[in-house]
């Protein structure tokens, strides 16, 4: 596992995202505009996905108190396979799960494999690009991130 | 004046790569499962074979019937990763450049796109067409330097026990590369 983001070099708005969490709620990124987003598009059965989730959820537990958020899209799987898989990973994540049951986003946001992460700018722009699994809780990564919300 | 000059005397210099690192090959205790691998101009590229038995219970638990996804898991598929550690920028492949070949002659393999029109033709569902298609190498793709990785099946097509040569193709910088394994055996 890695540990760069890639900057974008001509940060463009991020595409629409809206999707329901855990809790069928509707959750729009645009409603977390002023905060950096970090949206993780991921599922259960893709091995780098697994093993970066846990350091993604110390990266939240490190940063929610810098303006910070972080929007984990699962790639077509229901919640019942989402919720078994919660408690098989350590630290389990808190943060925002949503579902994206028909793969739709995948075109939106250019994504060609899992995982792949964008870092989202208080502003709604495109920042940063992960393409393949990080450890989100280096120090490198943190950095980068947080200079973000500043 | 004397650094344009240097900066102009870099820029047309060729860039000089060192020659392909030497292929490295594994086996998993566990498994059984063989590995090669290779790192040629920063870019790391490696098969694992992913055992029939291993992809039918993959594939059974997102949702496949054991005949609809038999003909994939026993068509010779890999655990692929293609990774740029430290190529001197983007990496760009097509998956459709890469080639494989028997005994020097070369042989077609199907692509993602394939795979999916003949499940979809087997009335697999649509959250394990979902799972199929995402779990495939991509098709396309780029990496940045430092990191930017993927990790997917790749299926050749080839019968249990062939042993063949696979060569992963990139561009860079308008230049093109490629890495070839040689000697890779299909699982038995």
């Amino acid at each position: 596992m890695t540990h760069k983001l890639t900057p974008i070099r001509t940060p463009s708005v991020a595409p629409d995202l809206i999707f329901h969490n855990m809790d069928e709620e509707k959750v729009d990124l645009k409603d977390y505009r002023g905060k950096v987003v970090v949206v993780n598009f991921w599922a259960t059965w893709c091995p780098p996905c697994r093993r970066e989730m846990g350091s993604m959820e110390r990266l939240y537990q490190a940063t929610r108190d810098s303006n910070v958020e972080i929007l984990a899209v699962n790639i077509g799987e229901d919640l019942d396979t989402v919720f078994s898989f919660l408690g098989t990973v350590e630290p389990s994540p808190t943060f925002p799960l949503l579902f994206d049951t028909d793969a739709v986003s995948m075109k939106q946001w250019k994504v060609k494999g899992l995982p792949t992460t964008y870092i989202v700018d208080s502003e709604g722009r495109l920042a940063y690009r992960a393409i393949g699994g990080r450890e989100f809780d280096h120090p490198a990564i943190r950095k980068a991130i947080t200079a973000l919300g500043q | 004046m004397r650094s344009l000059l240097t900066a102009a005397v870099i820029c047309v210099l060729p860039v000089f790569y060192p020659v392909q690192a030497q292929q490295l090959q594994s086996v998993n205790d566990v498994t059984g499962a063989r590995s090669w691998s290779r790192t040629h101009a920063g870019v790391y590229f490696s098969l694992t074979q992913i055992l029939p038995e291993q992809g039918d219970a993959f594939y059974v638990n997102r949702g496949f019937s054991l005949e609809q996804i038999r003909p994939f898991t026993t068509s010779c598929v890999y655990m692929t990763v293609l990774r740029n550690d430290s190529a001197p920028g983007i990496v760009h492949f097509v998956r459709g450049n890469w080639s494989i070949s028997v005994d020097g002659e070369p042989r077609e393999f199907k692509t993602v796109d394939q795979w999916v029109k003949k499940l979809t033709a087997a009335e697999a569902g649509k959250p394990a067409l979902i799972a199929f298609r995402w779990a495939q190498f991509p098709p396309e793709q780029e990496y940045e330097p430092g990191g930017d990785w993927n990790q997917g099946m790749l299926s050749v097509g080839l019968p249990a026990g062939q042993v063949f040569d696979i060569t992963a193709r990139w561009d860079l910088r308008g230049q093109s590369f490629e890495a070839t394994l040689t000697g890779v055996e299909c699982a038995k």
